[in-house]
């Protein structure tokens, strides 16, 4: 298998790391036991010649550009004269010309007899290389289909398939003027890589924006830019008419943004906090939580106390149980319950129902509508395309770091976004 | 969401589970779980050379000046084996105060030893050399050791916030670069020639008063061991109800949590360490011109590195290291009597220190052995454990 993230010994050579586990050795005098390396590389310098992988098997894996890694990766698996191949996700870190490359190899791989399996969210990919696809959709297989007579189109259709749970009544909205002013956003990751690239749109009082797009967009790299918890590269945000661009994140709470971070365990709680800690961890240094530079404990468990009741937070100690010992979906349901709280005059929800129960979901649902309704703009971030059409007033699509659709919900069907969202469609 | 939360399994687990398992305790129940393993496993070693444990023990205590021992040397009495306990108590404790606030902000401050030194340098340089009475001299001591204490502290967060060092390798290094520049200033110009260490301070500017008479035998006493204790209830106080507490145990619990809620964790990075190494210098003040009175050149005090040990038995809790520092200090200071009584060698007394110190250092690993033996018992009780997987 070919992981999405590589298993490699990065101060290794090439095939060093291909031989990890089975090392080849040789006695010395029939005592000292030793890696022979010589028939290895000569091994492996006739493997990635025949496939046409050229990978030197001396260079050591920390000078090699990604695009060679993986065919190192490759060349493992070769080694060890697997049939079947399976990739997960091999062009995520690729650039254009690395992906035709690698979609040759994965063809000659075939032709040579392999069984390849290839884990994809790009479907134009799964049309150049595939000879046949099962789409998968929330664990369940939904259809397995001939390359040869289906059309992307109607992949995308099946991908983004109906889940039918349930319907929440919605008012239509009734915007009011901007809050949240995005132009020209440029964000990078810790690898100096632009993941959203060139962002430009426009949140309303009373109006919930979606973001919709496959994994790894820059959708959520978008959302730790606005809230400031990842630095912009270029571009502005503004709040409501004021420029936020360089804010510390402190500043942005108190100017109205709140925010539910993708990863509640690691980024939105402290789990080793008792629950009271965590329910005021954007509050806690004002009135009445401090006063002063001293905290004033039973506000907390007061405030605490009051927000489990109101959001049937379940917790086995009330305001003082450790935070860790909670379930998940009590977990999620302390942080919509601070970060609504807040005030906010923007709320940024980022998969904010992920792996919580029907009910669950519904009341956090309805809460979005609620807050929209009380006229906060809502910027929603969902991998969930039937969470996104049930609650968004507008939707944009994001695709490889570019938002490349932008439109009010009800001009676009369920396909049409899924076709953008696969990039099949441009705009 | 957990099918067990809304009918919760009631499970019977043993004593040893219910009284050690229990999350609340724990900061309590694991440091006495790991003193009551080496008191064991001392046990175990001092039985094997022939020697009655309990004896042991008891002159530990008798040298410590916790209890009367049969005989005393003239003008000596049990109140001059307590005082010196609790003059060595003194920078223990503050030490391991320094130790528990950086752990509590998430640091490993490992340069207590350095920070100790250049501060008692400092104010032996400064005060102790000079002619000050001892109302100006002493509290200038005390200053002299926080801010001397708490500039290296800060320079060591400074480096790790500015240039992403790790503290620990930044506290070593200024250990060796303290110690050797301490040593050469005490080499070249502070050196007293017959005892080899650095010139003694006056008796002004110590913080201990020595030879003090108290019904009939000799006692020092040790002027901060009450803002010593003092110092520890005001940082569980620090710790626990206010704001830069609250934000010090965010970072250290979780940076990028504490970052999300808007914390400046770079700011409180470098205060954590500002404070710790605060803690530092007022142990090094309170050893080098209270326990001690001069410095020994290119020698760093074993007491910064024990602190750490002192730190973790008690629970990384400014109220457990009190407790901790007692039950150190008293092994400490009670040794040379117990091994002069007892007929075995001094090392066997630094031996049963480190057994306490490495069981307590083991306290996370005990922490974890009970919360799998928990686990399964639960998992046992709730009938989802396969007969024969627990051992996988």
């Amino acid at each position: 298998m070919v992981h999405q993230h590589f298993k490699l010994v990065s101060n290794y050579t090439v095939a060093e790391n291909i031989v990890l586990g089975a090392e080849p050795t040789r006695r010395l005098i029939g005592l000292a036991g030793y890696v022979d390396m010589r028939p290895v590389n000569a091994a492996i310098a006739e493997l990635s010649e025949r496939y046409g992988l050229s990978v030197d098997p001396t260079s050591v894996i920390e000078d090699l550009p990604v695009s060679t890694q993986q065919r190192v990766e490759i060349l493992k698996m070769l080694y060890r004269e697997a049939e079947i191949l399976i990739f997960d996700e091999p062009t995520a870190m690729l650039t254009p010309q690395e992906i035709g490359y690698l979609l040759d190899i994965i063809a000659t791989l075939r032709d040579s007899g392999k069984t390849i399996l290839l884990i994809t969210h790009k479907l134009e990919e799964i049309k150049q290389v595939a000879d046949r696809c099962a789409i998968l959709n929330h664990g369940k297989l939904i259809a397995t289909m001939e390359m040869a007579t289906s059309s992307t189109a109607d992949m995308a259709r099946r991908m983004v398939g109906r889940e039918v749970i349930f319907e929440i009544d919605k008012a239509p909205a009734r915007p009011g003027p901007v809050v949240l002013d995005v132009r020209g956003l440029v964000v990078e990751n810790e690898h100096k890589v632009d993941v959203a690239r060139d962002v430009s749109f426009q949140i309303h009082a009373g109006e919930i924006f979606a973001v919709a797009g496959v994994a790894g967009s820059g959708q959520v790299e978008l959302a730790d830019a606005i809230a400031g918890l990842s630095p912009v590269k270029s571009g502005t945000i503004q709040l409501s008419g004021r420029d936020i661009t360089t804010a510390a994140v402190r500043q942005r709470t108190i100017g109205g943004i709140s925010y539910i971070p993708e990863d509640r365990q690691d980024v939105g709680l402290i789990l080793d906090f008792p629950l009271a800690d965590n329910l005021a961890s954007k509050s806690y240094f004002k009135p009445p939580f401090s006063h002063r530079g001293i905290l004033r404990p039973e506000e907390f468990a007061s405030y605490a106390d009051d927000l489990i009741e109101r959001y049937d937070i379940r917790c086995s100690n009330g305001a003082a149980t450790l935070t860790r010992s909670m379930s998940g979906g009590n977990q999620q349901k302390a942080i919509v319950a601070r970060e609504v709280e807040q005030d906010a005059c923007l709320m940024i929800f980022v998969q904010p129902t992920r792996g919580l129960d029907i009910g669950a979901i519904l009341a956090i649902r309805r809460r979005i509508l609620e807050e929209r309704d009380r006229g906060r703009a809502v910027l929603l971030v969902s991998l969930e395309l039937d969470e996104i059409l049930a609650l968004a007033d507008t939707i944009g699509v994001m695709f490889a770091g570019q938002m490349i659709k932008v439109a009010a919900a009800d001009t676009l069907t369920r396909e049409e976004v899924g076709e953008y969202m696969m990039g099949v469609k441009q705009s | 969401m957990n099918k067990h939360e809304d009918a919760p399994v009631q499970i019977q687990l043993n004593w040893f589970l219910r009284f050690f398992g229990n999350e609340r305790w724990q900061f309590a129940t694991i440091p006495l779980l790991a003193i009551a393993a080496s008191l064991i496993a001392i046990t175990a070693i001092v039985g094997a050379m022939g020697v009655n444990p309990l004896n042991v023990f008891i002159t530990f205590l008798q040298g410590a000046g916790w209890i009367l021992k049969p005989a005393y040397a003239g003008g000596y009495g049990m109140f001059s084996d307590l005082s010196n306990t609790l003059t060595f108590f003194t920078p223990m404790l503050l030490a391991a105060l320094g130790v528990t606030i950086a752990f509590r902000g998430g640091l490993f401050n490992i340069g207590i030893s350095g920070q100790m030194l250049i501060a008692g340098f400092l104010a032996s340089v400064i005060v102790g050399y000079s002619g000050l009475t001892a109302w100006v001299a002493k509290p200038l001591v005390l200053l002299i050791g926080v801010v001397a204490g708490a500039a290296v502290g800060g320079l060591i967060g400074f480096l790790k916030y500015r240039f992403n060092i790790n503290e620990v390798v930044a506290s070593i290094m200024l250990n060796y670069i303290l110690q050797y520049s301490v040593s050469y200033f005490i080499n070249t110009r502070f050196l007293d020639q017959i005892s080899r260490q650095s010139k003694v301070v006056s008796p002004a500017s110590m913080l201990v008063l020595s030879s003090v008479k108290l019904g009939g035998v000799n006692v020092s006493v040790p002027l901060v061991f009450l803002l010593a204790i003092a110092l520890a209830i005001a940082l569980q106080f620090f710790l626990k109800k206010t704001r830069l507490g609250y934000e010090i145990k965010a970072v250290g619990a979780n940076r990028r949590a504490a970052e999300y809620a808007g914390i400046r964790v770079p700011r409180t990075i470098m205060l954590t360490m500002m404070i710790s190494g605060g803690f530092a210098g007022l142990a090094g003040v309170s050893y080098y011109l209270g326990y001690l009175n001069c410095i020994q050149p290119g020698k760093l005090t074993s007491l910064g590195f024990d602190s750490i040990a002192t730190a973790l038995l008690g629970a990384a809790h400014p109220i457990g290291a009190i407790a901790s520092s007692f039950l150190i200090t008293t092994l400490n200071t009670g040794s040379t009597y117990m091994s002069s009584m007892m007929g075995v060698r001094a090392e066997i007394a630094q031996l049963v220190t480190g057994m306490i110190l490495l069981f307590s250092a083991c306290s996370a690993f005990f922490r974890w052995r009970i919360a799998v033996a928990k686990q399964r018992a639960e998992m046992r009780a709730a009938g989802t454990v396969a007969p024969g997987a627990e051992d996988a």
